[in-house]
């Protein structure tokens, strides 16, 4: 062998090819042909107004709160509020409680809608021009003024009747400070004001104006919740005080303080919320409910934060009976004696939630200072739908459609099964929608066009989707966790805001939990899956053995001239956002 | 700077001032510390480097590979039986004629299980057409890291930079640590001669056969044989800039020496220790440190051995039915040269068992009072006993 210096490069013998490889079209080879295509999400499915969630935390892991902002705001004006008191169903359906926990969507929401509202951004959203028609709205509660927001954007006029001085609705008078601060409520509820709606307050709506006003609008639209509460219709009612006025009271400043004891009746929100805010005004309250804890209604982390400030729970008791202990010598410290039925569960469940059954003829008795009921409210009656008649009418998931000499929809806790504030929003939303399709293509059109704007399989519209009836591209495929590819995650925990300590919240009525902080928002939304989305991860392009996957002005293609078809950028898609089928030759 | 630093972080930090682009590794006991302080510089922004986690040192061979095909300078590590695993892909990364450069931790193979030194995993690899340079201490090994890229650009082959399980893998020393710099200068960014693209996409390593194959194989040879020149002058350069200069051979007191030890690796230092002891007492011994292993310094080799009356080769390693594997190396060198004076094998050390001064100075005494070999293969400090046990 030669050990002879030599200089220079040394010469490199090796196999190349001297002819550009991509004379080789292997696009010949294939017998399946990927593609993009993007899905639903679950959480988008399961929420009630179909927010764009998966691309909504796409963009907050971006830092692109504005954009993400508008992409909340096209489906639903108040992001501050859900954030807040939603009890967000996207969150059970979320393909992340599979892996690890799901992603708190619900803290992300009201990060974006807060720093929206914080900063002072104004959505950019797809200019609408005015039609010239006008519609009357009912009650300025979450329906309503989702109503007026809408038809707004699609060039509606709007008049809204408001038997308060205030607007909000449930939002306003029926949930605490804690849960919902009013400064939040009244800049985002502001915001229906912005786009153009007028509201009348202290007008309430009757029978007589209802009639007086029909002929010079185009439309009505009925949201006026439930102002009347249910009766337990046991002897001493009298005595109770209601549950939802004593809230009402609260929120309108009176009262400073309550001494004593109290009892609070009922299993849901109203109760939790009536018996919490008893415990910051001093007194000492105990809820009573005739099935168990976990039947209760109301959100399970609201019972939870109420056991944690020492509220009492007595599970399995009914009342029958309310006494006035006024010259009652054994329990002269005592305002009410209330008489309860012990309660237990039968074997039999009724719709799917445990029956409870007298157990035998066991009472006990509760002496307190104070009682409240809070069992539930109805619809005061004249606002009760008619019943069916000759004219022409609709019903809908989230509205009630009835042509009189104008077309009247029901919307809100009126026809709403769960009565949410989300459903509620969703309720305004599906009700302009069908305006407009009434207006534009006729009472006929309304339950295509609207089954056209469905999210996935459920019964949630996208506004997105309605403005954008051609380029529509997302399928209604709901992605399950089994399609997500699951060696790009990593387990991390889920977000947890910062919430006030018990015994803090107890002694005023500042909000418990804060806002998420920037770092930890971007964060918790790097957690999201983006189920369905295409987030220009990039692994179609950086896997595909022939580089044919091309990026031009961010949107990717296959070059069919090189794709052999292998599916191998289908399967390394971490979200299922392509899709494979046989070609057709 | 001089800084106290692990012979195994020896190469961490050389590899950081290399700039290395990809580093794929699958972790490995002794060699596991090396890449797991890479990995924290790439996690923590000191290195902008891609670190690949796989699953096996197949896949890591095969990542570096790839990188190194797109003209990356790329880096992985091992030890024993990912070494062993690794093997169909370092024929390939030398036939490809990549310029990879990898530590390997020698470490014995399995059963019985064993972590600690011994040379046969890297010397069974002596076929693959890998560089590979055997290091003596911490500084030996930082400094060969920085020129094994260089020396593996320079010729387009891989480069197996080598050191001792624990004796060397896990002792703390003062280190001479360069200023990035001053690296820099030493060793630019890679141009590289094999770079993949996908703007202009050619195929690499595709069928050759018989009427060029061979050719290609004597190109890979030319390549070996031009690496001890450009080490040379790379070693020169580096002297130039850092002061220190290991060579391919070390040869201390072999002018005037009756007997030359030839070893590698961390026994080196401890022959230094005996040779001085044993020339205080006014024997002409001496030792000849084997680095480059390959390509294999024959003519270098010669120079120093053919004056001498007698060789002991030490080797902490085996190649079964045979002998120890540098004796067979340094026989196979002399057996052409003009004087051959007689070669002792002695293999001593095998599993991390410790060689240590009155084992070096046992095997000089032995090589001194025989004449001749006694066998091809003397094995050194066996217990007797047990040996007798099986063999009666």
């Amino acid at each position: 062998m030669p050990q002879k210096k030599f200089d220079g490069d040394i010469p490199l013998f090796i196999p190349r090819s001297t002819i550009s490889s991509a004379e080789n079209k292997t696009g010949s080879w294939r017998y399946f042909r990927p593609f993009y295509e993007e899905k639903t999400a679950p959480c988008s499915a399961a929420c009630p107004v179909g927010a764009d969630i998966p691309r909504v935390e796409m963009l907050a892991r971006q830092g692109l709160f504005k954009k993400a902002g508008e992409i909340i705001l096209e489906e639903n004006p108040f992001p501050s509020i859900c954030g807040r008191v939603c009890f967000h169903p996207c969150e059970s359906a979320c393909n992340r409680g599979d892996y690890d926990q799901p992603i708190a969507i619900h803290s992300l929401e009201r990060f974006i809608g807060d720093t929206v509202l914080m900063q002072g951004i104004k959505a950019d959203l797809q200019p609408h021009s005015t039609n010239g028609k006008k519609v009357a709205i009912a009650g300025a509660g979450p329906a309503g003024l989702a109503t007026a927001y809408f038809l707004s954007r699609l060039g509606y006029q709007s008049d809204i009747f408001e038997a308060q001085p205030e607007s909000g609705g449930l939002l306003r008078w029926g949930i605490p400070d804690y849960r919902l601060p009013e400064d939040v409520l009244k800049r985002e509820t502001s915001r229906i004001e912005d786009c153009g709606a007028t509201i009348h307050y202290n007008t309430p709506v009757t029978q007589e104006l209802l009639e007086k006003i029909m002929p010079t609008y185009d439309a009505v639209f009925i949201g006026c919740g439930y102002g009347r509460p249910i009766q337990l219709k046991i002897p001493g009612e009298q005595w109770a005080q209601d549950g939802l006025k004593f809230l009402h009271r609260i929120r309108t400043g009176e009262p400073a303080s309550i001494q004593g004891t109290a009892a609070v009746v009922g299993g849901g929100n109203t109760a939790i919320d009536v018996a919490r805010s008893l415990k910051r005004l001093g007194a000492d309250p105990i809820i009573v409910y005739r099935r168990r804890k976990q039947d209760m209604p109301a959100f399970e982390p609201e019972i939870a934060m109420a056991l944690e400030e020492d509220i009492g729970l007595q599970e399995l008791a009914a009342p029958i009976v309310i006494q006035k202990n006024d010259n009652h010598p054994s329990a002269a410290d005592y305002g009410y004696t209330l008489t309860l039925q012990k309660m237990k569960v039968s074997a039999t469940p009724i719709r799917g939630r445990a029956r409870v059954v007298p157990d035998g003829d066991i009472c006990e008795t509760l002496n307190v200072d104070h009682i409240f009921m809070a069992i539930g409210a109805g619809p005061e009656a004249f606002w009760n739908p008619s019943a069916p008649t000759q004219i022409s009418e609709l019903t809908l998931s989230h509205c009630r459609i009835i042509e009189r000499k104008v077309p009247v929809i029901y919307g809100g806790d009126l026809v709403n099964q769960p009565q949410s504030v989300t459903d509620a929003i969703a309720s305004g939303k599906q009700g302009a929608m069908a305006l407009d399709v009434y207006f534009k293509q006729g009472w006929g059109a309304i339950e295509e066009r609207l089954a056209s704007c469905r999210v996935g399989d459920g019964p949630a519209l996208s506004m997105a989707a309605y403005h954008n009836a051609e380029t529509k591209s997302r399928k209604a495929h709901v992605v399950s966790f089994e399609e997500i590819n699951s060696d790009y995650f990593q387990s991390s925990p889920r977000a947890v805001p910062i919430r006030l300590a018990p015994d803090q919240r107890i002694q005023s009525f500042a909000e418990i939990e804060s806002t998420l902080p920037k770092e930890a928002a971007v964060n918790e939304a790097q957690r999201c899956f983006n189920c369905g989305i295409c987030t220009s991860c990039d692994y179609c392009r950086i896997y595909c053995p022939e580089v044919a996957v091309i990026v031009e002005k961010a949107q990717r293609r296959i070059n069919l001239d090189y794709c052999k078809g292998c599916g191998i950028c289908v399967t390394e898609c971490p979200r299922n956002a392509m899709a494979l089928e046989e070609e057709k030759k | 700077m001089k800084q106290v630093l692990e012979g195994s972080h020896a190469v961490s930090e050389a590899v950081r001032l290399a700039r290395v682009e990809v580093i794929s590794a699958y972790p490995i006991t002794p060699q596991t510390h090396i890449v797991e302080a890479i990995s924290e510089y790439c996690a923590n922004g000191t290195m902008d480097a891609r670190f690949l986690c796989v699953e096996s040192e197949h896949s890591a061979m095969a990542a570096v590979i790839g990188a190194a095909s797109s003209g990356a300078r790329a880096f992985t590590a091992t030890s024993s039986h990912g070494l062993a695993y690794m093997h169909e892909l370092l024929h390939w990364a030398s036939a490809a004629r990549l310029p990879i450069v990898m530590a390997e931790v020698n470490r014995a193979l399995g059963p019985g299980w064993n972590i600690w030194l011994d040379q046969t995993d890297s010397l069974s690899q002596r076929d693959t057409g890998w560089i590979q340079l055997y290091c003596e201490d911490g500084q030996e090994v930082l400094d060969t890291t920085l020129q094994a890229f260089r020396l593996a650009e320079a010729v387009n082959l891989p480069v197996m930079v080598v050191l001792d399980a624990f004796f060397l893998s896990h002792t703390f020393e003062p280190i001479d640590v360069p200023e990035k710099n001053q690296v820099d200068q030493f060793l630019p960014r890679l141009s590289p001669r094999i770079e993949l693209n996908t703007e202009n996409p050619y195929a690499l390593n595709q069928m050759a056969g018989p009427a060029v194959y061979m050719e290609m194989r004597h190109n890979i040879e030319f390549a070996m044989q031009q690496a001890f020149s450009r080490f040379d002058e790379i070693e020169n350069e580096f002297e130039a800039s850092f002061g220190r200069k290991h060579g391919p051979l070390d040869a201390v007191a072999c002018d005037d020496a009756e007997i030359i030890l030839v070893t590698a690796g961390t026994t080196a230092s401890t022959c230094r220790q005996v040779i001085a002891d044993l020339r205080s007492r006014g024997e002409k011994a001496g030792l000849l440190k084997l680095k480059m292993f390959r390509p294999f310094p024959t003519d270098l080799m010669r120079r120093y051995l053919e004056k001498t009356q007698k060789l002991a080769v030490i080797d902490r390693n085996f190649s079964f039915g045979a002998s120890g594997i540098f004796a067979q190396e340094i026989k196979a060198a002399l057996c052409n040269a003009k004087r051959r004076p007689p070669v002792f094998g002695y293999i001593a050390g095998l599993g991390g068992r410790d060689v240590t001064p009155q084992t070096i100075e046992d095997i000089y005494w032995q090589t001194k009072n025989s004449e001749a070999p006694k066998s091809e293969s003397i094995w050194i400090g066996l217990n007797e006993e047990l040996v007798e046990s099986w063999s009666n």
